[in-house]
């Protein structure tokens, strides 16, 4: 461990739930970080050349970014923690737990140099802390800095998080001040705005190449995408057990708390999730049986999806929202 | 009603006087004495019926008393400090769990003997079963949800008052709770005993939730005690299973392994106590042991691996395990219920593949692994991955399965079961792939 100076971070699955924290942590520790690109075709194909037909395509695309890593040459180690399911509430699909060693196994023939670790409890600040800790002690630096490094890297995640859910509340405040003005006009020329709440995991709503097409045809049609992952994330996991007893996954929970704490402020909810994700089989039908009053749409991406049948279907969603928010069949 | 309400004094002082009689002159005063104050005090004088009544006697005399219990000591009535809070009775509701393998004999003793209640014993699972979970599930959701969604409709339709969904590290943590809320959709009123709640506290909250949902009248001592017999029974069942597995391939005559261990089943569905499940345990082995069979010395072996409802459940994986006996094939299953729960060390397991894996990878990839690793070391021909579509953990083992598979040169025939698969197609794939095994083995 002792030759490594520069880390690459995959830009993929938990990377836009943490990726602030792994970034400022290693950089601290005085590391050059070094985040792949986004997410291209290129860097798709790779990873779907790489991995077993059956994983789902978030997983496809990390191994296209790890893929990318190594044939850049820059990195001299990788770094994928693996994120299980200790706590039983919040805790995680068992892609993430399993994801050092698959890469691991998937590039055996490459022998990446990895660095790894496992976070027991992510949502449990104490055991989160020991974990990046020991990571810390085992890459060789001197505990005092360690533990400098992570009180900096959670401050800059925390600060990124509230920074997001900021914007957000300024976004939906805007939009309320908005719909009032458009309500007030007595002419009925003004449309009001309409707010569709993205429910996605982070790493599908805000990778351009995944879900670009989608929010770009959302915008076009004039609706103001609102991200449920970038609600208070501590709020919504707390609003989550309103929703759900037994749901065992930390970010479903997050996702579930912010439909649950924002459905009345939006227009539509549109649940987007990739093929075959396993958390989202259960979780899409249970929001679609648990959340009334809000029209939804389902959609699945997998990778031959073109974005012409998507488009369709956005356009129709949007035609219905507007016809709603017109007084719909109550006034003919 | 005034005879019988003057009776009782009188009849008290004649049996005084006699045992004046017997005593001597001072006692007859004293008597006398007693008999003047009968009228009033009837109690005191029965109690005076006894000789040593106002007898003055030393100090000696009273330790003598004390001491010296010629006959043994009776059991003083003693007010019941504590009422009852548990009744005796069976509770005559009917629990229901979803088909599962061959452990439904473990399930019944679970629900007669720990909770106390009716056990509702499903029947075969049908075509129309599948039918029914399918259509009342989500569509890429795993294909166990879809299995038990079929048998949760059936027993339902049978009368099932309860329904016992059991939690786990992957999605099957929250099948409990997808399911009660589907089958509420579908109109149907039950109560889900779920052991998703109570997870955080282990044992002790299972146990509070049992109570609760269940059966509040069960005794927790004999409960206990009833548990541990039932996970002995897992155990036996397994062992049994691996026996007839291992030699079922060589029977002389067509079917005799099946009826023994149909005899087993048969005889542990019978069991209340734990002394019987090893009688019926010890009575199938003698039985399997004494099938005449003829078995080479160096039979095609294949290990069966994968997931943990698929590669045992005969329903979901077709049979497999009896279709490759019929092929004349040892087969071993190192995973099953007893290996992953009731003895199931996963760090040291784990230890067994480190050159292939760090971390746990899921609930059961470290035991898919390490009985491939296993099974490999050991020399068998060819092992089969089975498991369900969309089983995220082990999709996630196979890259690790080819780097055992290359490094041992074993080969490896990767099964993915759905509802869609068919029994022809699933014979084709095995026939070819012990056709090859076969062949390689000649060949040597």
């Amino acid at each position: 461990m002792q030759d490594i100076r520069t880390i690459g971070i995959p830009r993929g699955l938990l990377f836009y739930q943490y990726g602030v924290l792994w970034q400022r942590f290693l950089e601290e520790l005085g590391y050059q970080v070094e985040v792949s690109a986004p997410t291209d075709r290129a860097i798709f194909d790779a990873g779907e050349a790489a991995s077993v037909d059956e994983v789902c395509l978030a997983s496809k695309t990390y191994m296209g970014h790890v893929a990318a890593l190594l044939d850049g040459g820059r990195c001299d180690a990788i770094f994928v923690p693996s994120y299980d399911s200790a706590d039983v509430r919040a805790g995680f699909c068992t892609k993430y737990q399993s994801l050092p060693d698959l890469v691991a196994a998937t590039f055996a023939d490459r022998m990446p140099q990895l660095i790894t670790m496992r976070v027991s409890k992510a949502n449990d600040r104490k055991q989160a802390k020991a974990d990046f800790l020991e990571l810390g002690r085992r890459l060789g630096a001197a505990p005092r800095r360690v533990a400098h490094a992570y009180k900096v890297a959670q401050r800059a995640q925390d600060a990124a998080d509230a920074a997001a859910a900021a914007a957000q509340q300024e976004t939906l405040h805007l939009l309320d001040k908005y719909r009032k003005v458009a309500a007030s006009d007595p002419t009925g020329a003004e449309q009001p705005p309409l707010a569709i709440l993205l429910v996605a995991h982070p790493y599908i709503a805000h990778d351009p190449y995944i879900a670009g097409d989608i929010l770009a045809a959302i915008e076009r049609l004039g609706g103001t995408v609102i991200f449920a992952d970038q609600t208070d994330h501590a709020a919504a996991f707390k609003r989550s057990f309103d929703f759900s007893d037994t749901l065992p996954w930390l970010i479903n929970r997050q996702l579930a708390g912010a439909i649950t704490m924002l459905h009345q402020q939006v227009d539509g909810i549109v649940l987007l999730s990739a093929f075959p994700c396993g958390p989202d089989s259960m979780f899409d039908d249970a929001i679609m049986r648990n959340v009334q009053g809000v029209p939804i749409l389902n959609l699945m991406i997998d990778a031959q999806s073109g974005s012409a049948g998507v488009e369709t279907r956005l356009e129709s969603f949007i035609d219905i929202l507007r016809f709603q928010g017109k007084g719909a069949y109550l006034h003919g | 009603m005034a005879d019988t309400k003057k009776a009782a004094p009188v009849q008290g002082t004649a049996r005084l006087q006699s045992t004046v009689h017997a005593q001597g002159m001072m006692q007859a005063q004293n008597t006398a004495h007693a008999q003047g104050v009968a009228q009033t005090q009837g109690m005191t004088q029965a109690r005076a019926e006894d000789a040593t009544v106002n007898v003055p006697i030393s100090d000696d005399a009273r330790t003598q008393v004390v001491f010296q219990r010629d006959e043994p000591r009776r059991a003083i009535p003693f007010p019941r400090l504590k009422k009852k809070v548990k009744r005796d009775r069976h509770k005559r509701t009917k629990v229901s769990i979803f088909r599962y393998a061959y452990y439904d004999p473990a399930f019944k003793f679970f629900v007669e003997q720990v909770l106390d209640c009716d056990y509702l014993q499903l029947p075969k699972a049908t075509k129309r079963t599948m039918e029914l979970g399918i259509q009342n599930s989500s569509d890429y959701v795993c294909t166990p949800f879809k299995h038990m969604m079929g048998d949760w409709i059936e027993a339902l339709e049978m009368g099932a008052d309860i329904l016992v969904q059991v939690g786990g590290p992957c999605r099957l943590g929250y099948y409990g709770e997808m399911q009660e809320q589907i089958l509420r959709d579908m109109g149907y009123d039950f109560t889900m005993l779920n052991f998703s709640h109570g997870i955080e506290q282990g044992y002790l909250g299972w146990g509070r939730e049992v109570l609760k949902m269940v059966n509040p009248d069960i005794a927790i001592p004999h409960g206990v005690k009833q548990l541990l017999a039932c996970g002995h029974m897992v155990t036996l069942l397994d062992r049994a299973r691996d026996f007839y597995m291992a030699n079922g391939g060589f029977e002389c005559h067509h079917g005799d392994f099946h009826r023994a261990w149909e005899g087993l089943l048969d005889a542990m569905r019978a069991t209340t106590t734990k002394a019987q499940i090893d009688q019926a345990f010890a009575d199938a082995m003698a039985e399997m042991r004494a099938i005449p069979i003829d078995k080479p010395n160096d039979p095609v072996r294949i290990g069966i691996i994968g997931e943990l409802y698929t590669a045992i459940d005969e329903n979901s994986n077709l049979g497999l395990d009896e279709k490759l006996m019929d092929m004349g094939v040892e087969v071993a299953r190192t995973l099953n219920f007893s290996n992953r729960y009731t003895h199931y060390n996963e760090e040291n397991m784990r230890r067994t593949i480190a050159e292939y894996v760090e971390y746990d990878m899921g609930p059961t990839s470290t035991m898919t692994l390490a009985a491939a690793k296993k099974y490999a070391q050991l020399g068998f021909d060819g092992l089969v991955h089975a498991k369900c579509a969309g089983c995220t953990p082990e999709i996630d083992c196979i890259p690790v399965l080819r780097r055992i598979s290359e490094d041992f040169h074993v080969p490896v025939l990767y099964l993915t079961y759905d509802t869609e698969t068919s029994d022809t197609g699933l014979m084709t794939r095995l026939e070819a792939f012990y056709d090859m095994l076969a062949m390689k083995k000649e060949a040597k």
